[in-house]
């Protein structure tokens, strides 16, 4: 991987009327790279894209391409990929003519483009879609299309704004995968936003929390998941929250253990308890009244609702 | 910024044009009036003219008289189209508009073949007799004129309901009234309101039916402002009370536009499809009672036309020589223009007005786009020079600017003028309400491939509203060819379109000649509607 950079932004900041949507945002992509937003709804990584393309304007801040401010350029000339979460194709030019659009904007010689739009075709399994009109594809079909025409351009980064989530749970993981090759492939970078924080950590090269506009911890998958930075990130990645002897734990479902009654200190009262197909979801009221999911595949996880039982947690992550 | 300044171009052309060719004009118009006509002076002397006074009494009792009729009749009809679908819905609401398009004239001469001395209808029932002349003759009129209006806004709004909402209602226990309350009655009033307001403004402005059906007794101001300037020779009295008839009616012209602006918001961008009508629900039978008899209005009146036109020329003579003798010698000889000239030119001028909104549409709708918190400015202003009237901004173009142009050969160029400005509040709803319903991550996705906004505008968003584009180009094609009363003012003894020539054929009592006009007109506003609905568009107001 290329380690230049490509993208750079620096203390966006942005707002819906006066409601402050984004505060103080930097970040970095570099060249090829594969960076994934990851925070609940409602936590600005829309807007995020939205700014960073020039749909919307930043109440302050900037944005840089390969060195090249981008503030106060209009969206049509900053270059950058976009896709959103419809795949908002053409409905009026056939699968080549969209692939086609964004080559004869730039004024490409015909034997360009033609060789241009055939090859992403290929890449992304099209070809034998190129004459077929958007409303007669399916969904995966219809997001492919739209890569393959973000992708024509030969931008340096690509935006992904949830591409996935109006396509089938079914074919999600095999598309979700089929992007990430085109992307490398071409050695585009991206910037995924998502709020599925399995398919966040499955997909980035880095993945950056965002919570409340605010860049929240940064880094790898496996550091970022290893060690939530606080309580809000910790539940944002499925962690339980507990708080013993003065201090927040953090603890992974998976980490849950459940004994008789009197095997420990910390002991509880399951609220409920459903099979959840490899293993059973197991949630415990502790008498604070906090909730702690636990997942087991051991028989101590066959306890009725109602049933006292004991914790102990496996691992445990201490929260500043 | 940029994006913004490219937003503004295209409306500020629009902005020009309407005050150029209608605004400037007419407040110069009335501004050279008051001071010629003896200024505060003057203008109570026209205010206290007892049949100035007369003229505002009759504007308002005929508008109002008209918006109530036309509200009582039109509001059911419009429930029953916009909540439910049945065969030949679609066609209906296209027939409907239809009066709507003919030149009054046309509508004039329908009432008088229906309700006026040895008509179809009062020959078998003599009392209908009082609906074909005087005060009650200039209603029906109006009413077979706007309450079709009335039904297709009560259609929008009534089309606007969520029909979850009515299914929530209807699970939790509640009736037909409940739903009427909870969920489809509010927006459908909203819709007939605007109806009855849009009603009153164009009774209070007619000018064929009191000039026709009672004479000047019944002048509407609009008809007394005509006859001010062209009877008496009076132009400065005819400008103080053109601008008494703009005070009059700016109110209601700022009520209609807020309410068809609520009657756009509730509709959303969502279009619903209405479910089966339910033919055994009592509920529904006063509304189709209404529907019918709305229909059958509609229908004689186009019928009355056609039929009064299919008449033979004289008695004995074959079925549709009228249509052979409106196109002869004989036609000609008597007004001085061949027919053929006159056809020539209603098609040439709905044309090229038609072109021109067309072109305006596009522009304002590009610009509203890109700044959509100009929508409502914007709609006020080409709304504007309705209510200007017709007879004023016409009166106003030929002072203001024949001097600039210069000589009888600029009677084309204001009549081209005159008609665009007059088509241009019916063609901008129907780009616009079209461009709504694009996504905007369509436009979106062009600019990020590098499209720039026109770009994007041309190749993205027009094409996907091409129904909409030939629906405003048909209405203001429609709305144009059948214009009078603009034209009827403009134009010069040599000068000919179809409604004025009407117009004329009914001064001289050609009235078989009149009635293959008339019935010309009608033929071409119905194929205009029938193409419109057959590609599965409808008209938006």
């Amino acid at each position: 991987m290329s380690s230049s950079e490509c993208l750079r932004v620096r203390g966006l900041s942005a707002s819906w009327g006066t409601t402050p949507v984004l505060s103080d945002i930097d970040l970095d992509v570099n060249d090829g790279e594969f960076v994934v937003l990851l925070g609940p709804n409602g936590s600005g990584k829309t807007t995020l894209l939205r700014t960073i393309v020039g749909l919307e304007s930043p109440t302050s801040g900037s944005v840089a391409l390969r060195g090249r401010s981008l503030d106060g350029t209009p969206t049509y000339r900053r270059g950058i990929g976009m896709l959103f979460q419809e795949p908002a194709l053409f409905p009026h030019r056939s699968v080549w003519e969209n692939v086609a659009y964004g080559l004869e904007l730039a004024r490409r010689p015909r034997e360009q483009i033609d060789r241009r739009v055939d090859a992403m075709l290929d890449m992304l399994r099209l070809a034998a879609l190129a004459d077929r009109r958007p409303d007669t594809l399916s969904g995966g079909e219809r997001q492919r299309v739209a890569l393959a025409r973000t992708l024509a351009p030969e931008p340096p980064i690509v935006l992904l704004d949830e591409p996935f989530a109006s396509v089938d749970v079914e074919i999600r993981t095999a598309l979700r995968s089929e992007f990430r090759r085109a992307l490398s492939t071409t050695g585009t970078a991206a910037l995924h936003v998502t709020h599925d924080r399995e398919e966040g950590l499955a997909l980035a090269d880095r993945v950056i929390l965002l919570s409340d506009g605010r860049v929240a911890q940064s880094g790898a998958p496996e550091d970022v998941y290893r060690k939530p930075v606080d309580a809000r990130v910790a539940r944002f990645l499925g962690y339980n929250v507990v708080s013993e002897r003065g201090t927040s734990l953090a603890i992974a479902p998976e980490d849950v253990e459940l004994g008789p009654p009197d095997s420990s200190p910390t002991r509880g009262v399951v609220t409920l308890n459903g099979f959840a197909g490899r293993d059973r979801v197991v949630e415990v009221t502790l008498p604070d009244g906090v909730r702690v999911e636990c997942r087991t595949s051991q028989e101590s996880g066959l306890a009725p609702v109602g049933a006292s039982v004991s914790l102990r947690w496996r691992r445990s992550v201490a929260l500043a | 910024m940029s994006a913004r300044a490219t937003g503004a171009v295209p409306l500020l052309v629009v902005v020009a044009f309407v005050a150029a060719f209608a605004l400037i004009p007419a407040a110069v118009l009335i501004a050279h009036g008051v001071a010629t006509g003896g200024g505060l002076g003057g203008i109570a002397r026209v205010a206290t003219d007892p049949l100035n006074e007369r003229a505002v009494e009759n504007s308002l009792s005929q508008g109002a008289a008209s918006a109530a009729l036309a509200g009582l009749l039109g509001f059911p009809a419009g429930a029953l189209l916009g909540r439910y679908s049945f065969r030949g819905r679609r066609e209906l609401l296209a027939v409907l508009i239809v009066p709507f398009l003919l030149p009054s004239l046309a509508v004039v001469l329908g009432v008088e073949t229906l309700f006026g001395a040895d008509g179809v209808v009062s020959s078998v029932v003599p009392a209908a007799s009082s609906l074909g002349s005087g005060f009650w003759g200039i209603v029906t009129a109006n009413v077979l004129y706007d309450a079709p209006v009335v039904a297709l806004l009560t259609a929008v709004g009534a089309e606007s309901a969520s029909p979850a909402l009515e299914e929530t209602v209807a699970v939790l226990g509640g009736g037909p009234w409940a739903a009427f309350w909870a969920s489809w009655g509010r927006p459908a009033i909203l819709g007939a309101a605007a109806g009855a307001v849009l009603t009153f403004l164009f009774s209070a402005l007619s000018f064929a039916p009191p000039l026709l059906l009672c004479g000047a007794r019944c002048y509407t101001v609009e008809a007394r402002v005509w006859s001010l300037d062209q009877i008496f020779l009076d132009p400065g009295s005819a400008a103080i009370l053109a601008l008494v008839l703009v005070g009059l009616l700016a109110v209601p012209a700022a009520l209609y536009l807020t309410l068809l602006a609520r009657l756009r918001a509730a509709r959303g961008s969502v279009e619903r499809r209405p479910r089966p009508l339910p033919w055994r629900s009592p509920a529904v039978w006063p509304l189709l009672a209404a529907t019918t008899a709305l229909a059958l209005a509609v229908f004689a009146l186009l019928g009355s036309v056609l039929w009064a036109a299919a008449r033979p020329e004289s008695p004995g003579g074959a079925a549709f020589s009228a249509f052979v003798g409106l196109f002869g010698a004989g036609v000609t000889t008597r007004l001085g223009v061949s027919t053929w000239s006159a056809t020539a030119n209603t098609v040439l001028f709905a044309t090229l007005s038609s072109a021109m909104a067309l072109l305006f549409a596009i522009a304002a709708g590009f610009g509203i786009g890109r700044r959509p918190a100009t929508a409502r400015t914007m709609r006020a202003l080409v709304f504007a020079p309705l209510v200007v009237s017709p007879v004023v901004l016409s009166f106003s173009l030929a002072q203001f600017w024949r001097p600039v142009f210069g000589g009888e050969s600029t009677i084309g160029v204001l009549i081209l003028l005159a008609q665009a400005t007059l088509a241009l509040p019916f063609a901008l709803p129907a780009v616009e309400v079209a461009l709504r319903r694009v996504p905007p991550a369509l436009r979106e996705s062009a600019q990020t491939l590098g499209a720039r906004p026109w770009s994007a505008y041309l190749d993205v968003e027009l094409p996907l509203v091409r129904a909409g584009l030939v629906t405003a180009a048909l209405f203001a094609f429609a709305l144009s060819f059948g214009e009078f009363t603009a034209t009827y003012f403009l134009a010069t003894p040599t000068f000919n379109t179809l409604p004025v020539e009407l117009y004329r054929l009914e001064g001289l009592r050609l009235t078989s000649y009149a009635a293959a006009d008339a019935g010309l007109l009608v033929l071409v506003s119905l194929v205009a509607f029938l193409v419109i609905v057959r590609g599965g568009r409808r008209v938006e107001l």
